[in-house]
């Protein structure tokens, strides 16, 4: 392929695609997809919450690589910086359209990019604080219309309209539940009082903003259908792999919360994730575990590009040749939207059905068998003989040197 | 001095503008006494200007020309410092200079340098707190989120609580960029936490990046060398890159962003996650 096109949509559950147990049809479009495409049933993301788990897609890298700080170290590499100096500067065009304020060029993510949008200067309203799909498909065209496609593209598309705060639009209410007859004003009154505060005592609401949160995923499902359609008329689709996943989940009660904070639970690490138009393995369901930081590798593989030295992961194909070591994540454990510096690190260690957890401000482990218990709600640390072998895997990453 | 030839009316015009903005200093000066008062001075050419207008509605009017005040952020081009020192001399112009001593200190007065928080004395401490900041330590950037807030709105808040200054002068325009377009003339800010009561006047709102070109050359009025290599706006020296190297006044002014090379995101990219509930 001579394209590669990384779609990410904020804030994507994994079980929002049929393929992966949704029961209703959300997401047509990339449902469809499916067939042309590698599925990585075993994707996992590297965190629960952009900051965290961004620098494992776009620098294969974790974030206690480098201090905590809240720009992107300059020591990290970007599949841009990465595609720039290992093809040459004129080599590959690389191009980024967002609105995530935390990948915004004042945070740093503006390095090695030909064209990079991350649309600070507009203006935007407070119930829906980004620009839509629709509006970063729109800069894409716009953008693939002056350039030469004669020269190999990567291109980073990045949606927010998941993200909270929940405020879809009717139609795409009346795709999930045509019954709910909130305002806009009292959606995002839920926003502001329930799913801020963190509040999910109540099983209707967070019933209720799940459904709201499903309607967003329904437009971001037109967003991607529209992004393949300007793929196409500008002629790239053919030629380009797409990938596409997420940065994390969202949590609605599964474990006494809601949104996505410093908790390393399946709902927020376990992703979606698929390859369309692959090198090979089409219509192929891959059902190792595979990591965030494997992406910027595979993208690097796609353009026929060695690997960065800097890059943690390694490239997924050829499928047989991926080595599964099991997957690892960290972030700091926050346990609300604010990340204060008191809150302490968090950890998770996958291999096969086991997957451990640990949370330095409690010094509490978790450890579940995900054949038996895919939910996470028992607690095997205790009783599980296989608990001190797992743990040994983790404990090296926790006792790594802290800045 | 480059020179500029303009149309009678196009004269007129600018007349009219700096006619209005004299009007916009008499009503300070009718509700305020001009020992309170002060004109913020970056050694732009925006400010400049504000200058040059005040003094000459000063000189009509009998009225004693206020004090200036200019903010040091601790990485300023050589070349605006000098220009300030130039003409705080020739136009005899009281010129007081802010800066936040406190953090140049921790950062060992070194760019990039990691400051430690703890470092800071409690005042700084508790802006960094009050802007939603839990940081050990940041890096000492002027233009950065933190940075600008000590660097800048801290010294600011500073100045006008130490000296009882009740209104400042600010040389805004509406077309700088659209966050200011609708900029009133006069704004009362209330006292808020760390932050004292004050009004602002923006007498030069009105005039368009082309306006103070033409004004600029057409009355002589001095400006910092840089803008004739190519800068339309000066920041802070690391973070203002010249947009091209021909000088502003003849660069396409109407077509392009003029604070395409200063960082202006900083803000509102904090509103953003302000408004994601992040902050």
């Amino acid at each position: 392929m001579k394209h590669v096109v990384l779609l990410t949509i904020d804030t994507l559950r994994r079980d929002t695609l049929t393929q992966f147990g949704c029961r209703l049809p959300l997401t047509p479009f990339l449902d469809s997809l499916i067939p042309d495409s590698t599925v990585f049933a075993g994707a996992h993301s590297v965190a629960p919450y952009t900051q965290a788990s961004f620098p494992g897609i776009l620098t294969s890298s974790y974030i206690f690589d480098t201090p905590r700080a809240p720009k992107l170290s300059e020591k990290r590499v970007l599949v841009s910086e990465a595609l720039k100096r290992i093809a040459g500067e004129a080599d590959i065009t690389t191009a980024a359209f967002h609105s995530n304020p935390y990948l915004s060029d004042f945070f740093g993510w503006n390095r090695g990019w030909d064209m990079f949008y991350d649309s600070m200067e507009e203006d935007v309203e407070d119930m829906s604080p980004y620009i839509s799909g629709a509006a970063i498909d729109e800069k894409v065209d716009n953008w693939l219309q002056t350039i030469d496609k004669g020269r190999p593209i990567f291109l980073w598309v990045h949606y927010m309209d998941v993200h909270e705060p929940y405020v879809p639009d009717r139609q795409y209410i009346d795709r999930v539940d045509g019954s709910i007859t909130l305002s806009r004003e009292q959606m995002f009154a839920l926003f502001k009082d329930v799913l801020l505060p963190r509040d999910a005592s109540n099983p209707e609401t967070v019933q209720l903003l799940r459904k709201l949160y499903q309607a967003h995923v329904c437009e971001v499902d037109d967003y991607s259908r529209r992004l393949f359609d300007i793929l196409d008329k500008h002629g790239i689709l053919s030629d380009a792999a797409v990938i596409i996943t997420t940065d994390h989940g969202d949590e609605f009660g599964e474990h006494g919360s809601l949104s996505h904070d410093g908790k390393m639970y399946s709902e927020l690490v376990h992703v979606p994730q698929l390859i369309v138009n692959p090198p090979e393995a089409k219509g192929v369901v891959c059902e190792q575990l595979v990591s965030g930081v494997d992406i910027a590798p595979t993208i690097l593989q796609m353009f026929g590009l060695e690997s960065d030295p800097a890059f943690q992961g390694s490239p997924l194909y050829p499928l047989s040749e991926y080595h599964e070591a099991g997957v690892y994540g960290e972030a700091i454990g926050k346990r609300a939207h604010k990340i204060k510096d008191t809150d302490m690190p968090a950890y998770y260690y996958r291999e096969g059905k086991w997957k451990i957890m640990y949370r330095q401000e409690e010094d509490s482990w978790e450890l579940y068998n995900l054949d038996a218990d895919p939910r996470e709600q028992v607690n095997r640390i205790e009783t599980a003989a296989e608990a001190e072998t797992i743990k040994r895997k983790l404990k090296p990453r926790i006792d790594r040197e802290h800045l | 001095m480059p020179k500029i030839e303009l149309s009678s009316d196009r004269i007129t015009e600018l007349e009219t503008k700096i006619a209005k903005s004299k009007e916009i200093f008499q009503q300070a000066f009718e509700r305020f006494d001009v020992k309170d008062t002060r004109l913020i001075w970056s050694g732009g050419k925006d400010s400049t200007l504000t200058l040059w207008i005040c003094r000459q509605h000063c000189e009509e009017q009998g009225i004693e020309l206020p004090k200036a005040f200019t903010i040091d952020e601790g990485d300023a081009f050589e070349e605006i410092d000098e220009f300030l020192h130039t003409y705080t001399k020739q136009w005899k112009v009281d010129l007081d200079w802010g800066r936040n001593e406190d953090v140049l200190k921790a950062a060992h007065y070194a760019l990039d340098a990691e400051v430690r928080v703890a470092d800071l004395n409690e005042r700084n401490q508790a802006e960094i707190k009050r802007i939603g900041f839990d940081l050990q330590a940041f890096p000492f950037e002027a233009e950065s989120y933190v940075g600008n807030h000590l660097m800048k709105t801290v010294v600011f808040n500073t100045y006008l609580e130490n000296n009882g200054i009740k209104a400042v002068f600010q040389g805004l325009r509406w077309d700088e960029q659209k966050a200011r377009a609708k900029d009133p003339y006069l704004e009362d800010v209330e006292a808020a936490q760390l932050t004292p009561s004050h009004a602002r006047y923006r007498p030069i709102l009105h005039f368009s990046e082309r306006d103070i070109w033409d004004t600029t050359l057409c009355f002589n009025i001095p400006f910092c060398p840089l803008y004739e290599k190519g800068y339309r706006s000066l920041g802070a020296k690391t973070t203002s890159l010249k947009s091209s190297d021909i000088p502003a006044w003849k660069q396409d002014l109407e077509n392009t962003q003029e604070r395409a090379g200063r960082r202006q995101d900083k803000e509102k990219t904090m509103e953003r996650l302000r408004k994601l509930g992040y902050m």
